[in-house]
């Protein structure tokens, strides 16, 4: 016991402003060099249990805190922010909310120069930091020009160089692509492996499966669930509820009733022209500044029935791509027709009648006193009838799971419940065509897996585009994949064809999923790809899933 | 995260010196500036505006819309300055009439008129010259003074610690607080929201503004909270802090901050002699008839 660098017991916790209990008798240790990876839904806990660790509970935020924590056996109760923080490092969800500094090297500096070393000694060791996680060229760049993968390698860095005992990763890949958050991964294993107590929460389980944490913690309502090694977590959670990976889905999902069947048809492509063209992108160049390329010369259509995944790196355009759809940015060459409209000549809010564009984050746009009020929004401005928006209000607000809801003020509402509302105030609009930019970002497996599958069964959608860096998403929900590089569509046809290339998938930073790979050596017996529960009860398989669990595992 | 102002390091006056001369001359020539209404002694003012702006190095390009929108600004206020003839009736006593502009048609029995004189008149354009004087040093400040430098230039200046990083972030939010409300302002125009059509009484219009205002205010809020927690995780405010980059005085900026301080004794010395008051040429005078 005394050679746990981090001992929690009995840590129990309410915020001053609920009336439940955010956690409840909360015990484990870790001790140096092994990673715990800490799994559970979003309303867990989690963040609660990293806040008391590192101090802001109960420095920053108040309420009854009852237990002890210890990092190396002494308590950390009672001391001021400042001493944890030199045991504790924390890495927050978002490294845009936690870098501070306009260059990397101020950014890496700045608890340095908090704690008044000398200037000599900082210099020293943020370079020891930049160059312990390979980005020592990053060293005099801008900050706010770093990619998503840089910018959490600096934030990381900016913790480190003030040496802590433990660290602390609370949903670090949440905003990553598949080859950055590969890459953090593997950085997070070698500082565990050179002596660091390393704590992660994460949603992505199957990603830090990779990285053979040595413990596994399930957390739900604020009550461990399990906490031993990580081989037992599997056994210990829904495999609905957390993500696991394909294998161990199979093997699970073989005893359970067949699912219901999944739809990749849009109820509203069968009838009308089929293939028809809905979006058209002609030659379309645009950049930012002068001298800028972001998108380089895109030729795409959208037709009638698609269900596209676009896909691609931080940085390679995705955004860009889709904003021009709606008109909110114009290309600086070619052009780009809606209905066979160009959108040089007509209002964004014309185009809203066709095409319903959900941003990345539902913070921008809630305003409204009530849910059902921020729903009628858009339908209000396009002018639909009053008994429509209210009907369609409340279909929206079942789609996402949000009865009960309807009254409460979004901004009240937590951050996976807002992207819900974010995604309903579109939905409710009637829009012929769905654009969603990263649909599913902060949000539990379960419910995005819910709502994935009933936007799909609407029967007002004649195509639906999302934005995403979770490739398993397009393996189940797709039926054709964009892949956006440099500005350009690299590769563009079903899913089968676009993700079979495992090689140049890696080229373009996305990492092959277990389930992709699992879909790929049935494909002779499938002949489409299909969701792991899918899977488990096709007959070929039975006698195979122990195979696939060791080999997966291995 | 915080957005920085389109900073780049460019060969111009401006930037050949330190921050901290560049902020103490800048205050020295708003002071300066604020002491005179003669517009003798603010074309000199204008003039080394506008030599500072010119070899800013900066493009047209980069700083049209601030120029455009601030510019726009202060000669729409001229202008109503120049109609009003507000703020102008402590500096002259009597006014010499020009012309008497009157309308051919009555409003409830109104009738209205503009009374142009010769006070007015160099009122509004001395006014133009002392605001637009202290807008274009103030604009290039942002283009000229590199954002990593914030925090220690303020250091440098005399303020506590915890004051100048405070000062630093302050600088950096402006800009995010504007990238904020575009991409407000573009989520809610893909929900069908146009800024163009809003109409109805000046509360109606206000209550419409809601959709842009509030997540604008929230974000910034929620920001706050989040650079705070991301400074306590950091030990910020724990004690005397080190800043890392160590800026030098050279020579040019003592001479500068010299230049400021001896542009500021002389406009104070002027004002007390009574120099550089409200100017009206005789000229104008004896157009009015006077």
């Amino acid at each position: 016991m005394t050679d746990s660098s981090l001992r929690i017991e009995n840590l129990s916790f309410r915020y001053r402003s609920r009336a439940d209990l955010a956690l409840r008798s909360i015990s484990f240790e870790a001790a140096a060099g092994q990673v715990l990876l800490i799994a559970g839904a979003s309303g867990c806990g989690k963040t609660t249990l990293i806040r008391c660790i590192n101090g802001l509970i109960p420095n920053s935020y108040k309420g009854e805190i009852q237990g002890g924590i210890w990092v190396q056996g002494k308590p950390i109760q009672g001391l001021s922010l400042a001493r944890i923080s030199q045991m504790v490092g924390t890495v927050l969800q978002d490294p845009e909310r936690q870098i501070l500094g306009t260059r990397v090297i101020n950014e890496v500096a700045f608890g340095l120069e908090n704690l008044h070393l000398s200037r000599e000694e900082i210099l020293s060791r943020v370079d020891e930091a930049l160059t312990r996680l390979n980005i020592l060229h990053l060293k005099d760049r801008e900050t706010f020009h770093l990619s998503g993968g840089e910018k959490q390698k600096v934030a990381i860095a900016g913790v480190l160089a003030m040496r802590p005992l433990v660290l602390l990763l609370d949903e670090p890949l949440a905003s990553l692509d598949p080859a950055s958050a590969q890459e953090t991964l593997q950085m997070v294993r070698r500082l565990a492996d050179d002596g660091m107590t390393v704590l992660m929460v994460e949603h992505r389980v199957e990603d830090v499966l990779n990285i053979h944490p040595e413990t596994a913690m399930f957390l739900d309502e604020g009550e461990i669930r399990y906490y031993g090694p990580t081989a037992g977590l599997y056994r210990a959670v829904d495999y609905h509820r957390i993500k696991l990976p394909a294998p161990l889905i199979l093997e699970r999902a073989v005893k359970d009733p067949v699912p219901e069947p999944l739809t990749r048809q849009l109820e509203a492509a069968k009838a009308g022209i089929p293939n028809q063209t809905l979006v058209r992108f002609e030659g379309v160049r645009f950049g930012y500044e002068e001298n800028q390329t972001v998108l380089a010369g895109i030729n795409l259509e959208i037709r009638r029935g698609d269900i596209i995944a676009v896909l691609g790196p931080n940085g390679a355009g995705k955004t860009t791509l889709v904003k021009h759809a709606i008109g909110l940015l114009k290309p600086k060459a070619g052009r780009v027709l809606v209905d066979g409209r160009d959108t040089h000549q007509i209002s964004v809010a014309e185009v809203a009648h066709t095409l319903g564009y959900v941003f990345q984050s539902p913070s921008h746009m809630l305003f409204a006193e009530t849910v059902r009020a921020e729903l009628a929004f858009g339908p209000t401005n396009l002018k639909h009838p009053p008994e429509e928006i209210e009907k369609d209000v409340r279909e929206a607000i079942r789609i996402v799971h949000l009865e009960g809801f309807e009254e409460n003020p979004p901004l009240a509402l937590s951050f996976g419940q807002q992207k819900r509302v974010s995604i309903a105030a579109i939905l409710a609009m009637r829009s012929r065509i769905l654009v969603m930019d990263e649909p599913t970002a902060g949000q539990d497996y379960k419910n995005y897996m819910e709502f994935m599958d009933a936007i799909l069964k609407l029967p007002g959608f004649e195509a639906v585009l999302f934005i995403t860096h979770d490739i398993d998403l397009a393996v189940i929900y797709a039926n054709r994949v964009i892949l956006v590089n440099h500005g350009q569509v690299v590769r563009d046809g079903t899913p089968e064809e676009v993700l079979k290339d495992l090689a140049y998938l890696e080229e373009n930073r996305l990492v092959p999923t277990s389930l992709l790979k699992t879909n790929l050596e049935l494909y002779a017996h499938t002949r489409s790809f299909q969701r792991a529960e899918d899977l488990a009860h096709l007959g070929v398989l039975q006698n195979r899933s122990d195979r696939y669990q060791n080999s997966t595992l291995q | 995260m915080l957005v920085t102002w389109r900073y780049r390091p460019r060969k111009s006056i401006i930037q050949s010196f330190d921050p901290r001369a560049w902020i103490i001359f800048f205050g020295c020539y708003l002071a300066s500036t604020l002491l005179f209404w003669d517009l003798r002694y603010l074309s000199f003012f204008l003039l080394l505006a506008l030599i500072v702006l010119f070899t800013s190095g900066i493009r047209w390009k980069e700083i049209r819309k601030a120029m455009l929108f601030i510019g726009g600004f202060i000669l729409f206020f001229s202008f109503l300055t120049f109609l009003t003839g507000r703020g102008g009736m402590e500096l002259y006593a009597e006014e010499h009439v020009l012309r008497e502009l009157k309308a051919s048609f009555h409003i409830l029995g109104w009738q209205p008129s503009l009374l142009i004189s010769a006070e007015k008149t160099m009122f509004s354009i001395s006014m133009l010259a002392r605001v637009f004087s202290i807008a274009v040093m103030t604009i290039l400040i942002p283009y000229s003074l590199n954002p990593a430098l914030y925090g220690v230039t303020f250091r440098g200046l005399g303020l506590p610690d915890k004051i100048a990083y405070a000062m630093d972030l302050t600088m950096r939010f402006i800009p995010t607080f504007g990238r904020d409300f575009t991409l407000t302002m573009d989520a809610q125009r893909a929900r069908g929201y146009e800024l163009e059509k809003i109409s109805g009484g000046l509360a109606a219009q206000v209550r419409k503004l809601a959709p842009l205002v509030v997540p604008v205010t929230i974000h910034a809020i929620a920001g706050s909270e989040d650079i705070i927690d991301a400074m306590d995780l950091r030990a910020f405010g724990i004690g005397p802090r080190t800043w890392l980059i160590k800026l030098t005085y050279k020579p040019r900026d003592y001479f500068l901050i010299g230049f400021g301080i001896l542009l500021l004794v002389i406009s104070i010395a002027f004002s007390l002699w009574g120099w550089g008051k409200f100017w009206v040429p005789a000229g104008l005078l004896a157009l009015a008839g006077a």
